[in-house]
Parts: structure tokens; C-alpha cells; sequence
């Protein structure tokens, strides 16, 4: 059956089902369930067997093909094989060790040789690759995973169930330093993991969550899969993992070569190149000069604020992806000023949202709305009313809380358009007189100890700090804004907002998703410890003759279908 | 010293490694495995004892032994210094020199004004001025200085004179400069009046006589600037992308990478040094007053 008959008959299918059922089919076609989870909810709705087997089959096709992601499949065809596609990203800032990194030139270069449950893909699916499916139990608390077989290592061993979960225990060891820990508390504890038998892992989780499958992706970027027993701080010396790319040579600081795995799995996602060349920069500035005179294909990530010249060069193609990167603008609720609500919601409402997104971003970016629940997300609610600059209605709130002027400290750090983000609120605020003193440093002055008390990122009343993109928004529901949250810079604390973060957490569909996004996204924009203005996209760019790169907005970055144009 | 200094930076080595998001059991778990979670006497000892046995240690960052990050970084400042130093040494001084002989004229001051204005430029100026003409505008050039591994001689100088320019520009001036008071001075001297009386050739003259005495100063710069080469490269290197000393050093201070830190700044006074001492040496080899003065 062709494409669009196919299509077709499932849209005549999809208007004559009910909401729930339609909310299903979503969830599946989208990557939220696994396709035994699917067959199993439909039948319980009510769906006929072979209605449910024909839209598995017609929607399902990531899963059946257990590879493949929208950028990358587009140009497939036009691509010449063989070659080398040289890539330029951020210099690691620590040693290529899967337990420690934490920059996207780190994340970036684990990537090629190491491989995830799942790929997090640009349109914030999940894409099995390790996993071949995944389910819940019934409330969420219990994750089945059932694990691809035939995978080999690079060193040639088979990858089983045992690796699998010898990987995650090793993450949720708070004794290992895993940067992967802060997003498995209260998610995943040590000996969370248990392989059952050669194909099947089964999590058991601290607390119900909906949205586990992302925890398990490339999204939680230190999560490639190792051989259990494994030193990790090893893994420079080979690079152990199960990905298309094999590495050659490694020179730290400067980069790495690869060739291809002759023994990759994935027979739809063969490396086409013969090479896979990484440079590092350590300076945004050499990275842009890079790309603009040849010598890298592709450059990973790069802002708009610094790469205005690549947006407009004819000779470069810029890939900008929807993401839910942003910048926080916290207010202490415990502090005066802002321990008044009416101080706080003055503040959001003098921005200038729009010089922001069009004048500074170069309209490379979505509106937000005071709450992390970005534009991106298929849970964000569109229909609560978007924030606009109201000077008016914030002198009056101002007056009305005894607050018309006052002197403020607004700290941050010198990061991508940060400080030109500064400088604008510290205009837009003068126009009810409120004077902010702007303190912008280096980011270890800034973060300090990252602990209360010894973290000017924590302790400051008025602080901008950066956060990078996650494909679904748990991590910043939890750590910033619950009562107990480790990065809680505006010290918020509300019950009813941990309630409800903790029913989104939990929700396994996305109907009870996008209730509770309702409920927080109202009670943020009224309760406004921080300020979200802005969602910035990942910009990638690549020579105009480069294609079939695929890139995520966590810093991803897939040239195994990639080549000259044909 | 620099070990009390690094106390004062903000952060500690391993958040400095996890990134501010980590969880805090993270960090200590890792501050246990460096070290770092120990009294700073027991730091201190622990690095000066196995200094003096030659061993370096560790970077706390990534591994790597000390001793291997700090040569490549030096080994790669080096080429690009010795770049620099090859073209703008004779350079400098054969202007210097040309300018003195005709001091007043149109040559001498394209070649002072010329020379001092473009020292005044700072070099990631230089850099980008470089970088737009000749590598982006005329594609002569790669944007950056990290040349392929195992590259050939004539490809990493293809890779080095982008940034070797930049530093000629910047010290050509310093130089030329000294070479031409000296000469002047030297040309206005009674010995060479009495060479010049006694019928000597102009060239004999300005070789054994004027040239002898007047590029003492100069040295005197030369060698300072070596030292400057070698450690204050951190805006050229981080332009051109360049895995030399000086990123090391200055990312090895923003990350509190302690034992890097302190092997390079010891490297670097012990390269001060030696350029003194050679400079020392050069003196007395072309001043005879200094040589017979020490024999009395």
C-alpha cells in the first residue's frame, strides 16, 4: 500500500475513534509507548484487535524498523558513500570518561562510539536502538525493557541484558560520582536495574514516572551502554561501546578519528562514510572561523548571538531545531524584594519579550511563558494566555505591594547571550524604577560550590542561570522548582506545586499529562519564581553540500547517513 | 605560591568537573577519588614530594600524566614561537637597522611609525584582520593553527604563519626599535667616526663596528620576548585554536587543575630563565668589556 493511501485510511480511522483512543494513538505514534503497550491500551478501550494491528503497523514504523530518524532519512538518497565528514564541536571539559561528562563536545563524541536504550530524537521521539520495547506496569513504578539481541561491543563481546543493567546500577551508585545521578534521584536507585533473563531488564523505580523511557535515552547523556564490569575511567584507551564508529585515534584536546564498526548492527543505519573526523574548539569564535573556511563539514552547535555571520552566509546551511533550551531568571519568594508575588509578577511583566526573541535571538528562538513547559513539548498547554510586556499594570502592581522603586543585584556569568539578556532586563526594569546593578562573572564565580550557602547561583536574589535542552521537561519541573530541589535558586516552596509536579511526573498518558501541565503552567505564571522568556534553538550548520546529518538538540550528533550531496 | 594563589579561585577541582548540576554525593565521591577532599599541607606535601623525585603527577581533570600534557603544550607553543622568532629577529633588526642608516627620512619613519603602531595593535586584532584577508577572503590559509596529526613540515607552516604574523606584527615593533637607537648611537659613536676616518669599507664598518655594539639592548628585548612567546600566547592560542602552553595553562586555571597548573607556571620561569641566561651568555660573547671584566 502506498504512503499517503496508508495515511489516509488512518486519518478516516482516527476521526471516528474517541478522544482517548485518538490520545493513544498519539502517544504511540509519538514514541511515549512501545508497541505492546499500545496493543494492550487499545484493547482495553475498546479497539478491535485487528483495527489496533493495522495502526500499530501503519504508525508504529519507527519501531518496527528499530532505527531511523526524520533529518537524517530525508536527504538519504542524495548522498554520495565513502569520504570523510569532519565534524567540529566544544572541546570536552573533562576527561572522555561516560561516568563524568558533562559538556555537549563530550556528549557529542561519546555518541559515535557508544549507543543508547533509546535516541532522543529533533522531533522529541524516542527512537529504540539498544531497546527494542519498552512498558510500564500499571502506575508507572515498573519499566520492562526488552533489549536488542545480536549487538556486539566494539571489542567484539555480545552485548546482553547483564550490561544493561550493570550500567545503570553503576549511574545510580552514589559512590561512583556519576553526573548521571542527579537525574535518577528519586527516579532510580542502586540495584534499580535487574536483568531478568538475556533480553529483558526490568526497572524498578523510587516513584511512579511517566516519562521514564527518556531517562533511559540520549537525553541522560552518560548512559551509553558498557560491558558490565567495566572501568569507565578506561574508556579513552578504546572508546567501548556498540555504535557505527570505531575509534582510530584519539589526541586529546584536538580530537578523534574513527572508522566504521564492520560489525554494527543496524543494517538500515550503516555508516556511508568511510571516516568520521572530530575536531574540538575550545573558543565559539574558532569554531564559526572553522566552518566558514572549510575545515570542518559540520559544526555541532553554535548560538545566534556570536554565529550572526553563519545565519547569513550563503555558503553555510543552518539546521535549527524547536528545543527546550532556556535561561532561568530566578527571584528569591523568601527575600525581600521578591518575597511579595506582586514584586515577582511586575518584574515578568515589564520584559520586553519580543526585543528578546527577535532583536537578540534573531527570532532563532519560541516565546516562553514562565514555566518550563516550553512551546516544544507535546504536553504544553497552548491555550493558557502568553505573558506581554504591561508597564503600566506592573507600576500599578508595584505600588500596590508599597514597592515603586527600589536597587537590585542581578549576578550571572559570561555564557553565549546571557550578559546581553542581563543588560536588557536591567533596561526594561528601569522603567518603573527599579534599579538593577549588574554582577556578571565566570561561571565558577558564579556557581561557586553549587550547595546552598556557597553558591551565588543559589544564595543570589536575582540570578540568571543557563539550562540545555531536555526531551521531555521532568528535570526541570523537579530540581528548580520542588520544595526539595537541589537547584531551587528561588528558594520557592509550595506544596501544591509539588503535588502537582509529582501527578505529571507520574502520569503515564498524555491526557493526565496535559492536565497537570495546565495546572502548573497557570499556578507558575501567576506564582513567578522564575522567569522564563525565552526557548532558545539549537542551531547546527553544515557546508551547503553536506547532507543526511542528524543532529539533536541535546548535542547529538549522527553522521552515519551523512555524505556529499550526489 | 601558586598553589596558595589557586585556593583563592572560586569552586572546587571536582565540581569544577561535574558541571554545577551534578549532584553533590557526586562531587564528593569524586573529590575523594582526587584528593582533593584532604587538608591543603597534605595536598601541598603529596605534590612537592614526588616534584622532587621528577614525577609530575596527574591533571586532575583528565588523567593524563603532567609531564606528557605539559611537553605537547610546549613542544606546540614552541614551533609556533620559534615561527615568530625566525621571521621577526632579522627582520626587526634589518629595519631597525635601515631605518637608523637613514634616520629622518621617509624610510625611517614608515619603518618606526609603521613598526610601533602595529605593536600598539593587540595581536587577536592582528588575528582577525589575518584571519578575514587570508584565510576567509583569499582561502590561502586554514582559520586555525591545530594542524592535522602527522602533518609535514611545510603543511604545519602552512598551519603556524597566520598566527606567526600576528606575533611578528606585535613585537617587530619593540624590536626594530631597539635596533635602531642602538644603531644610531653606536653610528654617532667615536669608534666609528675613527673606523670611518681610517678608511675602513661602510660595510666592514657597520659589521664589526656599528652593528657589534648596537644590537646589545637588542637582545636585552629579544630575550624578554622569548619568555613572553612562550607563556602569554593565550589570546593567539585560543583564536587559532591551538593546543599550546598557554590555553593549558589558562584552562588548567579555570578548572583548578592544580598539578598542571603549577608544572606549567614552574615551566614557564624556568623558560624566562634560561632566555635571561642565554641572553647573558650572547652579551658577553659580542661585548668583550663584559667577558674581560669578569676575567680581572
Amino acid at each position: 500500500m502506498r504512503k499517503d493511501e496508508i495515511q489516509r485510511q488512518v486519518d478516516v480511522v482516527r476521526s471516528q475513534r474517541s478522544e482517548l483512543e485518538n490520545h493513544i494513538i498519539d502517544e504511540y505514534r509519538s514514541g511515549y509507548i512501545g508497541r505492546r503497550e499500545f496493543m494492550r491500551r487499545g484493547a482495553v478501550v475498546g479497539m478491535s484487535l485487528p483495527l489496533v494491528g493495522f495502526l500499530a503497523s501503519a504508525c508504529g514504523s519507527a519501531e518496527k524498523s528499530g532505527s531511523s530518524s526524520d533529518g537524517a532519512e530525508s536527504n538519504k538518497a542524495a548522498v554520495s558513500k565513502g569520504g570523510v565528514v569532519k565534524s567540529g564541536l566544544q572541546l570536552p571539559g573533562s576527561d572522555l570518561d561516560p561516568i563524568k561528562v558533562n559538556n555537549q563536545g563530550a556528549l557529542g563524541t561519546l555518541g559515535q562510539s557508544g549507543e543508547f536504550l533509546i535516541f532522543s530524537d529533533s522531533q522529541l521521539k524516542a527512537v529504540p536502538r539498544l531497546a527494542e520495547s519498552w512498558e510500564p506496569n500499571e502506575d508507572g513504578s515498573q519499566w520492562t525493557f526488552k533489549i536488542r539481541q545480536g549487538v556486539k561491543f566494539q571489542d567484539g563481546k555480545p552485548m546482553t541484558a547483564e550490561d544493561v543493567a550493570a550500567t545503570f546500577n553503576l549511574h545510580a551508585d552514589p559512590d561512583n560520582g556519576s553526573n548521571a545521578l542527579s537525574a535518577f534521584t528519586g527516579v532510580l536507585s542502586k540495584g534499580g536495574a535487574q536483568a531478568t533473563d538475556d533480553s529483558t531488564v526490568v526497572f524498578e523505580l523510587d516513584a511512579p514516572n511517566g516519562n521514564f523511557p527518556f531517562n533511559t535515552s540520549s537525553d541522560n547523556y552518560n548512559l551509553i551502554i558498557l560491558p558490565k564490569g567495566f572501568d569507565p575511567t578506561t574508556w579513552p584507551k578504546n572508546f567501548q561501546g556498540t555504535g557505527p564508529w570505531k575509534l582510530e585515534k584519539y589526541t586529546p584536546n584536538v580530537g578523534v578519528t574513527y572508522t566504521k564498526n564492520p560489525d554494527y548492527w543496524d543494517k538500515t543505519r550503516q555508516p556511508l562514510p568511510d571516516r568520521n573526523e572530530i575536531k574540538f574548539y575550545e573558543q565559539e569564535e574558532a569554531a564559526l572561523l572553522g566552518i566558514q573556511g572549510g575545515e570542518v563539514d559540520l559544526l555541532a552547535q553554535f548560538s545566534a548571538v556570536n554565529g550572526k555571520a553563519l545565519l547569513n552566509d550563503p555558503n553555510i546551511n543552518v539546521i535549527e531545531l524547536r528545543a527546550s533550551q532556556h535561561r532561568q531568571l530566578h527571584m528569591r519568594t523568601d527575600q525581600e524584594p521578591f518575597n511579595d508575588k506582586r514584586v515577582r509578577q511586575a518584574v515578568a511583566l515589564l520584559i520586553n519579550r519580543d526585543n528578546i526573541v527577535k532583536g537578540l535571538l534573531e527570532e532563532k528562538s519560541d516565546y516562553g511563558n514562565d514555566s518550563p513547559f516550553a512551546p516544544v513539548y507535546p504536553t504544553t498547554d497552548k491555550t493558557v494566555a502568553q505573558r506581554k510586556q504591561d508597564v503600566e499594570k506592573a507600576k500599578a502592581l508595584l505600588a500596590d505591594a508599597g514597592k515603586s522603586s527600589f536597587d537590585i543585584e542581578l549576578r550571572t556569568w559570561r555564557v553565549f547571550e546571557v550578559p546581553q539578556y542581563a543588560a536588557l532586563v536591567q533596561n526594561d526594569l528601569k522603567a518603573a524604577g527599579i534599579n538593577v546593578k549588574l554582577n556578571v562573572t565566570d561561571s565558577a564565580s558564579y556557581y561557586g560550590d553549587a550547595v546552598y550557602g556557597k553558591s551565588p547561583w543559589l544564595d543570589s536574589s536575582f540570578g540568571i542561570t543557563e539550562y540545555g535542552h531536555r526531551g521531555v521537561p521532568n528535570v526541570f519541573l523537579g530540581a528548580p522548582l520542588k520544595s526539595d530541589g537541589t537547584w531551587n535558586s528561588a528558594h520557592f516552596k509550595n506544596k501544591e506545586y509539588d503535588k502537582l509536579a509529582n501527578e505529571y511526573v507520574a502520569a503515564l498518558d498524555l491526557q493526565s499529562q496535559r492536565t497537570a501541565a495546565k495546572k502548573i503552567q497557570e499556578m507558575l505564571l501567576d506564582e513567578v519564581p522564575i522567569i522564563f522568556s525565552y526557548f532558545y534553538f539549537y542551531l547546527s550548520a553544515t557546508t551547503p553540500t553536506l547532507a543526511g546529518v542528524n543532529v539533536s538538540a541535546m548535542g547529538q550528533v549522527d553522521v552515519s547517513q551523512a555524505g556529499q550531496k550526489a | 605560591m601558586i598553589f596558595l594563589a589557586a585556593q583563592v579561585l572560586p569552586g572546587d577541582v571536582a565540581r569544577r568537573i561535574l558541571g554545577p548540576f551534578a549532584d553533590q554525593a557526586s562531587v564528593d565521591a569524586l573529590s575523594k577519588e582526587l584528593g582533593t577532599d584532604r587538608s591543603l599541607p597534605a595536598q601541598y606535601w603529596d605534590w612537592v614530594s614526588s616534584f622532587v623525585t621528577g614525577d609530575l603527577g596527574q591533571s586532575a581533570v583528565n588523567k593524563r600524566p603532567v609531564s606528557e600534557i605539559i611537553v605537547d603544550a610546549t613542544v606546540a607553543s614552541g614551533k609556533l614561537a620559534l615561527l615568530a622568532f625566525i621571521i621577526v629577529v632579522p627582520l626587526a633588526i634589518v629595519g631597525g637597522v635601515i631605518a637608523a642608516m637613514n634616520e629622518g627620512s621617509f624610510r625611517d619613519r614608515l619603518i618606526s611609525v609603521g613598526g610601533l603602531s602595529a605593536t600598539a595593535i593587540p595581536e587577536f586584532v592582528w588575528a582577525v584582520i589575518f584571519i578575514l584577508i587570508f584565510a576567509l577572503g583569499l582561502g590561502l590559509f586554514p582559520t586555525t593553527a591545530q594542524f592535522p596529526d602527522g602533518a609535514s613540515i611545510f603543511t604545519q607552516l602552512e598551519y603556524l604563519l597566520l598566527p606567526a604574523l600576528c606575533l611578528v606584527c606585535v613585537l617587530f615593533g619593540y624590536i626594530a626599535r631597539m635596533a635602531r637607537a642602538g644603531t644610531i648611537e653606536s653610528l654617532e659613536a667615536d669608534y666609528t667616526r675613527t673606523a670611518i676616518l681610517k678608511g675602513l669599507p661602510q660595510r666592514t664598518v657597520i659589521r664589526r663596528h656599528v652593528l657589534r655594539n648596537s644590537l646589545l639592548p637588542t637582545i636585552a628585548v629579544v630575550a624578554t620576548q622569548a619568555g613572553y612567546l612562550i607563556g602569554g600566547l593565550v589570546i593567539i592560542e585560543a583564536i587559532f585554536n591551538y593546543q599550546g602552553i598557554g590555553l593549558a595553562m589558562f584552562r588548567a586555571a579555570t578548572q583548578k587543575d592544580l598539578p598542571v597548573l603549577q608544572s606549567a607556571v614552574l615551566l614557564i620561569g624556568i623558560v624566562y630563565l634560561v632566555a635571561t641566561l642565554i641572553a647573558d651568555i650572547l652579551y658577553s660573547v659580542l661585548n668583550p668589556r663584559v667577558r674581560l671584566g669578569a676575567a680581572e
